[in-house]
């Protein structure tokens, strides 16, 4: 009796060792599911690489937001943090950079948020191409419950050219002051929000201190992908499951014409691997400037939803649809 | 003794004072039903006919289901083996037939309802929400949740095992009946979800908003500065926008409604032609499916019918699907709670601070040919009927279509002023609860739910009133 009762209970605890040894994923066995953990995924971002900054990496440390693909370093204020990681990339390319609040160490003592979102403008489904338009566009779409503080203007922040706009509303009592611009063929938004408009201004202030841009990033071209002269090989991903989703990707082609980074925005896995083993193999012509090879990045927009732009892929999506 | 009591009363009246100017829910608006009535032009038989066509509908989605029809006081045909309960409007209620969860909870006295001998899972009460249980991941042969292997699938709480009108085959006390879904594992494993019933007025003027105008108001919505990105559901096969359910999977109202009496009732229809089985109890992995002795009536147990009058020719589900669709919304109250004013000032709130970003004040609908009432008529649905992550606070790890787990249908908000329980799980009765909810990691509505937390408590309260008159 003995004997069978510690044989079983051997069995009990190798059993979970076994069971890891089964499977790469999860390795350890689940006895309960967390409760805070989303595990199920509809579409999300995915690279080809590790290495490669991507827009949806940054990450707060020591008070400091860093987004290494934006070469964005931004000292958050003084006692505000980043409470919640923000949301995947939508298949719009839309990002939550990261949204920051005041904790209770708040020296300004007074209460607001810091939203900073990027907008990949290759997807944009906005009639503006540019921070300076789009900012426009909110100005001109301005719902009746805003009223205008300032119309939009071209300030220096960081030495960084943005366009600002400040608005309120009076039933609220709540300011908003956007400012934006744009790095890698993305419009990047700082959007304050607060009752107290000197602290908005402090704070606007204090971003002259961030660094903005990395002057290695590889030069962005909308279309060179989708551009029928600029390919010299393609093959058509293909996946057996139709989603119908939007799916965004931006690549780097070297300065040979090979692809060595491909970032899919949102796609669900098996899109993604599909799309990702087929771009790998694309060859382009160098794309030149000053008569030189550089490195370029573009974006392609793949899947079956409504697209902003035509594209070259257009013809690719068309024959999947009418499978 | 009495330097402490002093302090500690001094501390609860503070607490007394502010609680006093903390902004509350102020709860199931009172009253007269402010929904359950057929559209305008259908009350006025328009085009001839509609109404009776909408009585008979309304008729049907209150009769209560027996397994053979022919339990005194329960009409309808073809319950289970498998179901959370008898009618349609048992879950579909509050506050009036076609709602949502009401106040009592059937389903506690479904479980035996007839002589069926189901345990009431402990998730089930009797003033909790109506719900239905999900288990996120099939379990493993050790008994623990395998996150390799998603399901998703609705677990039926109760079987017709004892009732009356079931085969004794089926009911065996040895357990060669069918057995309840183990809910106590899933419970201890964290391997399970609730969802409460939509409300379903003024659904057949979502069901005619064209998918054109969901894709203008999306690209319109792009610019916004709250961090709000969303997408569409799709249906799998054509491709189009998707619409009803927590997670916008179902195209239509005659799918929903199909899909409902399949496996909220067990009912095979037209749509859903067998007995419904638990998910993975069909799979090919040696199981059987359902024990012939349990599939008792011959399928599809509803279907359009080829003997009767015209009304009488068409099926449960077209008729449910019609009731829906001819429901008028709910009309919302203009004084009540809290007064014009608060309401006025709690509407211009939920535009300022972001919340109609997703929640949509109104969509147009096209040209209708059931009824005037459909066509070319303003949708006030508070929805943008697409997909939005709402993080690890609402995440409920069931995927549907093309929705992830933490995505879900920004919930149309017309009626919330009647409904009793809040969010897809109905976890809450409060309104303020529900909202700050919307904050967690990864959750599309952070910067909005920061929004109104930068609001004053009155104007907190004017927002709560306003979502309260809807």
């Amino acid at each position: 009796m003995f004997r069978r009762t510690t044989q079983a209970l051997l069995f009990l605890c190798i059993l979970p060792i076994a069971r890891a040894q089964e499977s790469d994923t999860p390795t350890v066995p689940l006895r309960k599911l967390p409760t805070d953990v989303i595990l199920v995924k509809g579409a999300v971002p995915s690279a080809s690489d590790t290495s490669t900054p991507l827009p949806e990496g940054g990450v707060v440390a020591k008070d400091v937001y860093n987004n290494d693909y934006f070469g964005l370093s931004y000292a958050l204020p003084s006692g505000w943090f980043e409470k919640y990681k923000g949301p995947p990339p939508s298949d719009s390319g839309a990002y939550v950079l990261t949204l920051l609040r005041p904790g209770p160490t708040d020296k300004h003592s007074s209460r607001g948020t810091l939203l900073i979102t990027a907008q990949d403008m290759f997807f944009t489904r906005l009639p503006g191409q540019t921070a300076k338009e789009t900012i426009e566009q909110t100005k001109e779409t301005l719902q009746p419950d805003y009223k205008v503080e300032h119309a939009p203007s071209q300030v220096t922040v960081a030495n960084h050219a943005f366009t600002r706009f400040d608005y309120n509303s009076p039933v609220a009592g709540l300011h908003w002051y956007v400012l934006a611009t744009e790095v890698r063929c993305h419009t990047v938004r700082f959007v304050f929000t607060s009752p107290d408009p000197a602290l908005i201004e402090t704070l606007i202030k204090e971003m002259d201190a961030m660094k903005l841009a990395d002057a290695n990033a590889p030069l962005c071209v909308a279309g060179y992908a989708e551009a029928a002269n600029s390919i010299t090989y393609k093959v058509d991903p293909t996946w057996t499951e139709q989603k119908y989703n939007a799916i965004p990707v931006r690549i780097i082609i070297d300065k040979a014409g090979k692809v060595r980074h491909v970032h899919v925005i949102s796609a669900f896995p098996a899109q993604a691997k599909a799309i990702t083993d087929a771009l790998m193999t694309w060859r382009f012509r160098p794309y030149l400037r000053d008569g030189q090879p550089v490195d370029v990045e573009t974006g392609i927009m793949f899947g079956s939803a409504p697209r902003a732009k035509a594209s070259a892929a257009t013809s690719v999506n068309a024959r999947r649809s009418s499978d | 003794m009495t330097r402490r009591v002093i302090p500690l009363a001094l501390f609860l009246s503070l607490l007394f004072v502010l609680q006093a100017f903390a902004q509350v829910d102020p709860g199931v608006r009172g009253g007269a039903a402010g929904a359950g009535a057929a559209l305008a032009s259908v009350a006025a038989n328009n085009p001839v006919t509609i109404l009776n066509f909408f009585n008979d509908a309304k008729a049907r989605f209150t009769e209560i289901d027996s397994v053979s029809g022919t339990v005194a006081g329960e009409d309808g045909f073809g319950l289970g083996p498998r179901y959370n309960s008898r009618s349609c409007v048992a879950c579909h209620a509050q506050p009036a037939v076609g709602g949502s969860a009401p106040a009592v909870n059937p389903q506690v006295a479904d479980a035996t309802a007839d002589g069926a001998r189901n345990t009431v899972p402990s998730f089930i009460t009797s003033t909790g929400p109506v719900r239905e249980a999900r288990f996120p991941f099939f379990f493993d042969q050790f008994g623990f949740p395998d996150t390799n292997r998603p399901n998703g699938g609705v677990e039926d709480l109760y079987t017709i095992v004892g009732r009356v009108d079931a085969p004794a085959s089926c009911t065996s006390a040895s357990g060669t009946g069918i057995p309840q879904p183990g809910f106590t594992a899933a419970i201890n494993t964290g391997n399970i979800i609730f969802r409460i019933p939509t409300p379903t007025f003024g659904s057949g003027l979502m069901e005619n908003i064209d998918d054109s105008t969901l894709l203008v108001n999306f690209n319109n919505q792009q610019n916004n500065n709250v961090g709000v990105g969303g997408t569409f559901n799709h249906n799998g096969n054509d491709g189009t926008i998707s619409r009803f359910g927590w997670k916008a999977q179902n195209k239509s109202l005659e799918i929903f409604a199909g899909e409902a009496y399949n496996v909220e009732m067990g009912v095979s229809n037209e749509l859903f032609t067998q007995e419904r089985p638990l998910p993975g109890e069909d799979q090919n992995l040696g199981n059987t499916g359902l024990p012939a002795a349990c599939r008792v009536n011959p399928t599809p147990e509803d279907h359009t019918n080829f003997n009767t009058t015209a009304i009488g020719t068409l099926s449960d589900t077209v008729q449910f699907a019609m009731f829906m669709r001819f429901l008028a919304p709910p009309t919302p109250s203009t004084t009540v709670p809290g007064g014009a004013t608060s309401i006025a000032n709690g509407r211009s709130l939920f535009n300022a601070i972001g919340c109609a970003v997703c929640h949509t004040a109104s969509l147009t609908t096209s040209p209708s040919r059931f009824t005037p009432s459909l066509g070319n008529a303003t949708a006030n649905l508070f929805s943008d009927i697409e997909i939005h992550h709402m993080g690890t606070g609402l995440n409920d790890n069931v995927s549907q279509g093309g929705a992830g787990g933490d995505q879900f249908r920004t919930a149309p908000l017309w009626g919330l002023g009647q409904r009793i329980f809040f969010l897809h799980d109905g976890r809450t009765k409060n309104l303020v609860t529900a909202i700050l909810a919307h904050d967690s990691s990864g959750s599309e509505a952070n910067a909005v739910e920061n929004n109104y937390d930068l609001l004053s408590a009155s104007q907190k309260q004017d927002v709560l009133n306003f979502l309260r008159s809807l």
